[in-house]
């Protein structure tokens, strides 16, 4: 739909607009002492011209000015519309004039059609014109589409980054953990407190880093091994750990939190199922300009699924999407009882120090 | 003067310092007897059935089999059982549906107490658990991604994909899988909803059907129908079963 039809009061507007035009033409090609003639002669043929004016918008959406060649192309056919609509202006106009001859009133405005070919180029400049304006009017609606696109994704993002951080604090993991506590209170006082300190730790980290924020690798893998060893002293000899990371993967910058969630779903979803528990391993490189992060668990292929389960992974993957696009994203997949978390995401040296080095 | 019996206690919990504070706790009660400690619903299962506790303290998320598993193939010996769980709405519900007692962790040791002397007077009472109401509020009639079997101490999990048929047998039902039968104390019509979504159908008053088991449907005399398995097995059909086949398919 054109967006000036659609519109009752750009509609109007735009008829106004016209008005001038039509002023011009009576004050251009009227003859003196015939004003009248002039006037109504050409304001009602202005008038329609205003709506085939209208049909320029669909000749622009065809050949939008984006692409040098695609313009070159749009010429033959701006060229042709514009005589076109010229020669349907001297129709218009020759049986205008006929029609108001036979209505006999005393106006003489066949003498407009003595010069048929003004009549036709102003039609075709005219259509000209609207072209132009037309390609302003996309132009304009266009930026405002794309600001308003920018937004919304800015806003999606925020969204997810607050989900996530609400989904970070796990009530499930707290009460857990506060049960350790208060069993290890009476047998083991050291204990208890060396299990307050790690949870304060983690939960300061939690709470302190803003989602949006980038820390190094490193930094994000000493949340992650807190966390682990927090669920270490719940579910004790099941949970192992295993790292292997290369030193240009740790000075890397990653949104804060991203991994963690993705050793929360190799305990919960994985070790925590299996009688014997099992290994975490968490592998780390650079690949091409690319930060890779492995976690891998071993996991029960029968085990119950939860409703939960997935969540965290997904909130992972809006935060990729919405932080790196296309570039940033997580495999999961699942293959003779061992899981893998693949993430990938572009490698973003630490400060003062350049991309290209090590792509 | 008389010693009443003492009571006989099975902690059942996957971490060892949740276990470790139920025992401390217990040793507050001079009259409780702990007589086995469980860390998984596998055990836990073969400690009720070897050891006839009279209560069982009960962890909900474990491995293999969660706390609900446990009280369903324990169901009828469940005479004294305490739950306990971390915060999860889901199996909470359960519990209040049914004013079951359970326990938040953390819990404090009086208001394990509080617990205690709720289950003693459920024991004394002879007053069972609700153990198949509880299920049913757990499960909310949504489907079900395995069946288990108690067979002695014992337990076979069985993936519903694998079940050929289900047949009405009594008080139980008798479930056909991968050649081999199961014996499940459970009514028909409940295993019917809760396999519903799972792709199978009551074809008869004593038989649920796997439709991706199904070969072919035959007519016998008598206008009656017969489904022939792709093990050639063959089951009848009754008219409002044929009815639920053909909308199916």
């Amino acid at each position: 739909m054109h967006p000036i039809l659609s519109d009752a009061k750009q509609l109007g507007l735009y008829l106004l607009g016209c008005l001038p035009i039509g002023i011009l033409l009576i004050i251009g090609l009227g003859r003196p002492g015939a004003w009248a003639t002039a006037a109504v002669f050409f304001l009602p043929l202005m008038l329609i011209y205003a709506f085939i004016g209208l049909s320029a918008f669909y000749l622009c959406r065809a050949f939008p000015i984006a692409t040098e060649e695609r313009t070159w192309r749009a010429v033959p056919a701006h060229v042709s519309a514009a005589a076109t609509v010229g020669g349907l202006c001297v129709a218009l106009a020759w049986g205008w004039a006929r029609l108001l001859e036979s209505l006999n009133i005393g106006l003489q405005p066949q003498l407009y059609l003595a010069q048929p070919w003004v009549l036709f180029a102003v039609g075709a400049l005219l259509f000209w014109l609207a072209t132009a304006f037309h390609y302003v009017l996309i132009a304009s609606s266009a930026s405002q589409q794309a600001e308003r696109r920018s937004l919304e994704a800015g806003l999606l993002a925020r969204e997810a980054e607050l989900k996530a951080l609400r989904a970070q604090l796990d009530p499930h993991f707290l009460f857990n953990s506060l049960n350790s506590i208060s069993s290890l209170t009476a047998r083991d006082p050291s204990a208890a407190r060396n299990m307050c300190l790690l949870l304060a730790d983690f939960l300061r980290d939690t709470l302190r880093l803003g989602a949006a924020q980038r820390i190094s690798l490193q930094e994000e893998l000493n949340i992650v091994e807190r966390y682990l060893s927090i669920e270490q002293v719940r579910l004790g000899a099941r949970l192992n750990i295993l790292k292997d990371t290369s030193e240009q993967a740790l000075g890397a910058k990653v949104p804060a939190l991203i991994l963690q969630p993705l050793a929360e779903n190799a305990v919960l979803h994985g070790i925590a199922h299996l009688l014997e528990g099992g290994t975490v391993t968490i592998r780390a490189q650079t690949e091409h300009s690319m930060l890779i992060v492995w976690v891998t668990n071993p996991c029960d292929p029968d085990r119950p699924r939860h409703k939960r389960a997935g969540i965290g992974l997904s909130l992972v993957r809006q935060r990729l999407q919405s932080q790196f696009g296309l570039a940033g994203q997580l495999e999961t997949g699942e293959e003779r009882g061992e899981f893998t978390a693949k993430l990938s995401l572009p490698f973003d040296p630490p400060d003062g120090m350049v991309a290209n080095a090590y792509a | 003067m008389l010693t009443p019996k003492p009571l006989t206690v099975v902690i059942v919990d996957d971490e060892a310092p949740a276990r470790a504070l139920v025992r401390e706790y217990l040793e507050q009660h001079a009259d409780v007897h702990v007589v086995a400690e469980c860390t998984n619903g596998l055990e836990a299962v073969k400690a009720a059935n070897e050891l006839r506790p009279d209560l069982l303290i009960l962890d909900i998320q474990m491995p293999k089999l969660d706390g609900f598993e446990v009280l369903d193939l324990i169901g009828a010996d469940a005479t004294g059982v305490v739950f306990t769980t971390a915060h999860d709405d889901y199996a909470l519900r359960a519990f209040e549906v049914h004013a079951v007692d359970y326990l938040l962790k953390p819990f404090g040791p009086e208001r394990f107490a509080e617990s205690l002397r709720l289950a003693r007077s459920r024991i004394a009472q002879r007053q069972p658990i609700p153990a198949r109401e509880l299920l049913e509020a757990h499960r909310e009639g949504s489907a079900i991604d395995r069946i288990l079997i108690r067979d002695r101490s014992q337990v076979h999990v069985i993936p519903v994909e694998q079940i050929d048929y289900v047949e009405a047998q009594d008080d139980y039902v008798s479930i056909r899988a991968a050649g081999r039968s199961y014996l499940k104390e459970q009514t028909l019509g409940e295993l019917e909803g809760q396999l519903a979504a799972k792709g199978f159908v009551r074809i008869h008053r004593r038989y649920i059907l796997n439709v991706s088991r199904l070969a072919k449907i035959e007519l016998s005399e008598k206008d009656n129908r017969v489904a022939i398995l792709s093990d050639k097995t063959e089951l009848p059909i009754s008219r409002s079963g044929y009815a639920k086949l053909r909308e199916l398919l």
